[in-house]
Formats: structure tokens, sequence, C-alpha cells
């Protein structure tokens, strides 16, 4: 278990240098000036040039590059462009909240879609199944900042009864875990759709099997053939998804916390594009990367829980 | 168990959903959401973009003071000096600063040293955004604690307006941005009635009163200035009452939705920004001037205004925004003919139409504008193509002069010095390494815009504007378009304390008289 974790590790790091170096060069294919956010828009062509070179923006690509790797080696992030701030303590920051979003959001979509995919896949073309389909196709179709408009509207404006700024009050842990539903409701059901989905499918898979049919005719109550039987069986699809949909949350966390006005990684990775802070972007870049790996690795040892037959050897 | 289950979750919505507690009423917070992500530079020498003005005018104060609620210089009022005198050749300036006054905190109290430092450091460019502007002056001494003496190298259309409590006429403690070095940019120290508590990155900036503003303690004890990018969000919390005062945008729209809500107050506010169509002389085939006129002619400013809206937007009256210093308000401008501009297109051998490539920004604001230009100039004949990008994309490569016409709106400090200088003036022709903001390469009224910066009779200096002004739209360096007017709504408790009808700071100011009832 331990040297195929290592192994699995290993295998990472030419992953994650691909992506670094793919981020780096993205980045500076994007056309713009962060000297004209630092300096203001009549600021004159010699002061811009004096900036540039300040912040090593002058030097070549490639020994920028080889700065950047450099760095990363050290576990150094840099400093933002923008407000020379270390981009470390920047990003530790607000890794809580998404994290803490992304986990309750994971949480939403678990315990929401997996019991409805097996109650779908179970009274196969009835209510249950009508109600999951549509309920997923939805979800699947609403992009998070409608939903989270509709969710805002409903629940904040007309009800009152979540507030609208999320970043309000984030001392409370009351107040705290109130700002956190409305946005997890809304990262989470995206996640519930394609979770439904997956499970649908894998159950009814499973509930055609002949070991279905013996412990039927065993005389075995339903519940206990669809969730100990049927259910374990069809698992590994479903732990795939939800440890997939671990790097997809933070990657769709960026609108869900612009709309709720959470604090997090996408708000961060949205202010930095805008202000072209190229050393935070590719920090925030690198983190996210760090944490799809992660969230890979993950759940490829889940797999050997879930199912003994898939050897951690 | 499923029951227990299903009981715990209720109750665990239920506490939850329950509206939060109402802290005791003791202070007076003001909420106020701010269509950005996060401040840019509140440094208040570096302070451009519109997030970021409205918080140095919470946090300092100037020589001069533009009248709370005016953007005019005919208004400035006394500030930190209480009274000043000017040489006969007005070159020379003299001001008396007020006694007792405090900076924030522990930074001790302002003298004549601390107002020299700031204008000294205001005209570095390593330092200060707006050095070029003070580049006229030649020596700044502290003649007395209280005292400070200015040498100008030639008088100046306005040395009031520089001293003001805008850009670079800021004080600001020479004791703090000493000490909190690379800090001092986000948490800058001025004598203003607020001063900075806590800064959140992409979150929020809380300001506390200045208990020893020398005007009075002021009646908010708290300012919450929330970075609130989405607009719907940002819409929502206003309505929710999460926020006292938001900024509205430039959008007809809301306006009408905004002004239907109970206990709502809209303000459209001046100074208007400008949006101003610079046609590239030197890239074909704008550099046939026929070809110029025929777009000036093509295009209908009071539909563009229209399109606008009637409440936020007036059509142009110049090359320079209206009510400048300077502004010729009755500047001549090509009339709306497109007859006469197919025919200037024929006559430049264009008969079967033209093509003009455009580099323009996504910023919705900005691109549904240029598209009702699109569709005027197609109406004759001109093909305008625009190469949409994003808005910082946009901003680099128009200083790249990689576009033929450019649609740039702006609004500047409201001399027409400034304007003409940065946008009509040869050595701010992009590319240059003076280079500021002239997209068309004009260069027809140097000689005006250098002789009026020197001319001390203010109605010789005014016909010298005139004439600029008059050049510049006969030669077609630019059409101007129509002038935007901000938009902000606030709480009808909310109670600025004066007449809200100007924002130079671009956003309301806080003085120690705004309360909420």
């Amino acid at each position: 278990m331990l040297k195929f974790a290592l192994k699995r590790l290993l295998l990472a790091i030419p992953t994650l240098w691909a992506v670094l170096t793919i981020v780096f060069v993205l980045i500076r294919i994007v056309p713009g000036d962060p000297t004209i956010v630092i300096l203001g828009d009549q600021a004159s062509e010699q002061a811009r040039a004096d900036l540039r070179e300040k912040l090593g923006l002058a030097k070549s690509i490639f020994s920028q590059y080889i700065d950047f790797m450099w760095q990363i080696a050290h576990g150094d992030l840099g400093r933002s462009l923008a407000t020379n701030r270390p981009i470390m303590s920047d990003v530790l920051s607000v890794l809580p909240y998404t994290l803490e979003l992304t986990l309750a959001s994971l949480i939403v979509g678990t315990v929401i879609g997996v019991p409805l995919g097996v109650l779908a896949a179970e009274k196969r073309d009835g209510f249950a199944d009508w109600f999951a389909r549509v309920f997923s196709l939805a979800g699947l179709s609403f992009p998070a900042f409608v939903s989270g408009i509709l969710l805002l509207i409903v629940f904040s404006l007309k009800l009152r009864w979540f507030p609208v700024i999320s970043s309000a009050n984030l001392v409370d842990p009351i107040e705290r875990l109130r700002a956190l539903v409305l946005p997890a409701l809304n990262l989470g059901l995206l996640m519930v759709a394609y979770v439904t989905r997956v499970t649908r499918s894998g159950m009814l898979k499973a509930l055609g099997e002949d070991y279905i049919r013996t412990a039927r005719s065993k005389g075995l109550p339903s519940r206990i053939v669809v969730w100990r039987h049927a259910f374990r069986n069809a698992l590994v699809p479903v732990v795939t998804v939800v440890g997939l949909y671990l790097g997809v949350l933070i990657g769709n966390a960026v609108l869900t916390e612009i709309v709720f006005n959470r604090p997090g990684i996408g708000k961060l990775i949205v202010t930095a594009l805008n202000q072209r802070d190229y050393t935070l972007l590719q920090g925030l870049m690198v983190v996210t990367a760090f944490a799809v790996v992660l969230a890979n690795i993950l759940t490829d040892l889940t797999y050997g829980l879930v199912d003994p037959r898939v050897k951690t050897e | 168990m499923k029951r227990h289950v299903i009981a715990a979750a209720g109750f665990l919505l239920a506490t939850l959903a329950s509206p939060a507690i109402v802290p005791a009423l003791a202070d007076t917070v003001l909420n106020i959401g701010m269509a950005a992500a996060d401040i840019g530079q509140i440094d208040p020498h570096r302070a451009t973009t519109t997030q970021d003005k409205p918080v140095v005018s919470w946090i300092c104060n100037g020589l001069v003071r533009f009248k709370p609620g005016s953007a005019s210089l005919e208004q400035l009022e006394p500030d930190l000096a209480t009274s000043w005198d000017k040489s006969a050749d007005g070159k020379t300036w003299v001001f008396h600063l007020r006694q007792g006054v405090k900076f924030h905190g522990d930074w001790g109290e302002l003298t004549a040293d601390d107002v020299v430092y700031s204008l000294k450091r205001a005209s570095d460019p390593k330092t200060s955004s707006f050095s070029s502007d003070y580049a006229v002056i030649d020596s700044i001494e502290a003649v007395d604690p209280l005292t400070v003496k200015i040498v100008l190298k030639k008088p100046i259309p306005s040395l009031l307006g520089l001293v003001a409590n805008y850009h670079g006429g800021n004080v600001i403690s020479k004791k703090a941005a000493e000490a909190l070095g690379a800090d001092f940019r986000t948490k800058p120290v001025g004598t203003g009635p607020f001063m900075i508590a806590e800064y959140k990155s992409n979150e929020s900036l809380t300001l506390v009163a200045n208990k020893a503003y020398f005007r009075g303690v002021p009646k908010t004890d708290k300012i919450v200035y929330r970075f609130i990018p989405a607009d719907a969000s940002r819409d929502l919390a206003f309505l929710s009452g999460e926020l006292d005062i938001v900024y509205g945008g430039q959008d007809q729209r809301w306006v009408d939705r905004m002004a239907k809500e109970p206990n709502v107050k809209v303000e459209v506010v001046t100074p208007a920004e400008l949006s101003i169509l610079h046609l590239n002389e030197t890239m074909k085939p704008l550099d046939d001037i026929r070809v110029r006129q025929a777009i000036a002619y093509a295009i209908d400013r009071k539909q563009l205004a229209a399109f606008k809206g009637a409440a936020t937007a007036i059509p142009a009256v110049s090359v320079v925004p209206t009510g400048y210093l300077g502004t010729d308000e009755t500047a001549k401008l090509f009339p709306y003919d497109p007859a006469k501009a197919k025919d200037l297109l024929k006559e430049a051998g264009y008969a079967n139409g033209v093509v003009v490539k455009s580099i323009q920004t996504s910023l919705p604001t900005m691109l549904t504008a240029a598209q009702v230009v699109q569709s005027q100039l197609k109406k004759v004949g001109i093909d305008l193509q625009l190469e949409v990008v994003d808005h910082q994309s946009y901003h680099a490569q128009i200083r790249k002069d990689m576009s033929g016409a450019t649609y740039y709106s702006a609004a500047r400090f409201p001399v027409a010095d400034v304007y003409l200088r940065q946008f009509y003036y040869s050595p701010s022709i992009v590319g240059k390494p003076t280079a500021v903001v002239n997209f068309s390469h004009c260069a027809v009224a140097d000689t005006e815009i250098e002789a009026a910066s020197v001319e001390v009779d203010a109605a010789k200096q005014k016909e010298l504007w005139k004439t600029a002004q008059q050049k510049i739209i006969d030669d077609v360096c630019a059409v101007p378009l129509y002038e935007q007017l901000q938009v902000w709504a606030s709480k009808t408790n909310v109670d600025f304390g004066y007449d809200f009808k100007a924002a130079i700071h671009l956003g309301p100011v806080i003085t120690e008289l705004t309360t909420k009832h």
C-alpha cells in the first residue's frame, strides 16, 4: 500500500512539471501588461519600462522560466506583482475557505446523488427515475452563476434565511456555517447531477447480474440486495467520479465564490487574471494543480478500500 | 434512526436559517458595495481606478479641497491650508497651514515638512502616477512649521488644483510613509475623517472614524467597503439591506430598475466620462482626411446618447469633456450628415466601401457603444472591424499603436490642459518614450497647448484652448461621441451631509457629517 502510494507520488512529478510549464507559457501568451494596472492609465511609457525592469519582466522568457522552476522547487511561490505580498501567505489565507466549500459540496453531491441514483435504478422508469433524470439534466444545464443567483433571490432576498454576502461574518462559527449553506448547495447540485447518473447506470448494470437474481431467489430482503450486493459492486465508478470531482469542484468554485462573495482560490484567480498579476496567477495554478493531482492519488488509493479486487501492490 | 436523522437535519437547518442576532445599535456602520474584486492601489499618489479613488478621499486632505459634492475647480475651499498668497507673476505661492491637525493613530501632528514631503513624493515618477502634473514645480520648501512655499518654473492654469485633495495633492504623513515602506500601499496614513482599520484582500476594507479629525468627530463610526465584482450579487446585497450605498456603473436600465425599489435613492453624478473615437492618422485608410471627415459626418451623437440612456448619457460637446476649465462648450462639431459622408468616401476613392480596424475591449459598457458606432458607420459604407479582446489586452495593444480607430472613455483632472496634453499633444503619441494616450498621432494643436499652459491671462488662455479644440476637431484626430455620467444608489436613510451631485473622486465623499438615520 505504502509502496503503491509512493509510486503514484513519483509519477505525479512529471505530470506536475508538464502542468507548470504549460501554466508558465499560457500566462505569457495572454496579452496584457501588469504595468497598466499598477501605474494607472496616465503613466508615461518610460515609467512603465522602468517598472517592467524592476519586476523582472524585462528578462528573457527563458531566464524567467528557470527562475520560476527554481523557486517552485524550493517551495517558494514568490511575491505578487500587484501587491508585493508573499503569494504563499495569500493562498494559505483563502485556502481554508475553498477547502471548506469543496468538502461541503462534495458531501451535498454524494449524500443526495448516491441515494437518488440507487433509487432511480431500483425503480427504473418509475417516478423516482424520471425525477432523477430531469433533476440531473437541470443540474447539468444550469450554469453556476444562474443557479447561484436564483438561490440568492429565493433564500436570501425573499425568505431572508441566509446572507447575500457570505464573507460578512466569518468569525462566528454559526454565521460561517450559515453562509456556507447556499454556496455548498449551488456547487453541490452540479455534482449531484453527475453522481446520480453514474450511480444509476452502475446500479442498473449490477442489478442485472446473476448473483443479484441468486440473492433475490434466496429470499433476501430487497434493501439488503440493493445496498449490500448491488451497490458495493457499483461503487468503483462512483468513487472515480467523486474523486475526479474534487478537482472539478476546485475549478468550479470560481463562479460560486464570486456569486456568493466568498473569499477563496477561485476569486483570487479572477483578481490575478484581471490585474495580469503573473506571479500570483502562477502560484494559484501551481496550488490547484497540486490539489488535483493529490485528489487523483487519493481516489486511486480508495479503490483498494472499496473493492478488494483492485490490487494496490 | 431515519427519523432522528431527519429531525436533526431539520433542527440544524432551522437554527442556521433563523435570522442573525442583531448587534447592539451603538455604532453607525456604512456598508458600501463596489464593483471590483479587490483594491488596486490605495497609496494616494498611485490610486487611479474607480474603486481606489473614493477611499483616498475618506483618508486624506489636501491644502485645499473640492467642496464635497462638487467637481468644480471654481469651488475649491480651504482644507489643511487656511489661507494662501501668490506673487504678482503667479510663480510663487505661500500656504499657511491649519494649526493642531493630527495624523491618524500615533503619527503625530501635521507640519509643513509633511506637506513638502508629500508634494515631492507626488512629483517623483518612482513613487507617483501623477508626477508629470508636478513637473512644473521648481521648489517646495517649509518656511516654518506652518508655512509652505512653492515656486513654479512658469505660471500654470490651476496651481490650487495641484494641491487639492485629489491625486498628487493628497497630504500624507512623512513619518508613516518612511516607517511603513512597502506596507504604506495598503495602510496609507493621512489626516482625513476616516482611517484604515483592516484590509482583507479580495473581500473588504474597513475604515474607522478618526476621532481627532479637525472638522469634528465623524458621525459615522465605521465604513465597510466591500468588493463585490458580480453585478447581480451586489444588487441583491443592496436590496437585502446588507449594503447602504452601492456602485451602479453607468447603466440606464439599472437606474430605471433601482428607482422603482422602495427606500432607494439613485444618484446620477458628474464628472462625466467622455467617450471618443480616436482615428490613427498614420494608418491607412485613415491617413486620408476625407475618410476621417466621412466618419465624423456618419456619427450620430444624439442616437448614441439615447442608446446609453437619457438619464445617464449626454451628447459630447467637444474633444474635451464638458464642464472642465477651458472646455469649448460651443465647439463646431461635424453635424450628422450621412449623405455628405458617402460623397467624401467616393471622393477619396472608396465608393465601394472601406475597412477600418479597431481593437476593442470586451467590457460590455464599452463594447455595446462601439457596436452602435459600428452600425452607424456601416450605413455609409464604412466597415468598422472590431477585434474584441479582454480589457487588459485592449489597454496593452492600443498602446502599441496597433489600432486604427480606438474607442476610449476617460475623465481627467477638470482642466482642459490635462486632457489636451494627454490625448492630442505630440509628445504623448503612443510608441514614444513620453507616450500617454495620444492614439491618433494628433499634432495639430501643439503650439496652442504649449502657449495656453504658460498664459497668465485667464481669458487669453481660454481662447487658446478653444482654438486648440477646434483645430483638433477640424483635423478629425478624434470624433467625440457621448458623455457618460456615473451612477450610485443609496438607501434613503443615508444622509451624506451635502448634496451628492458630483464625484470628482468617482464615488461619494464620506465626510464627518455623513450618517445613517
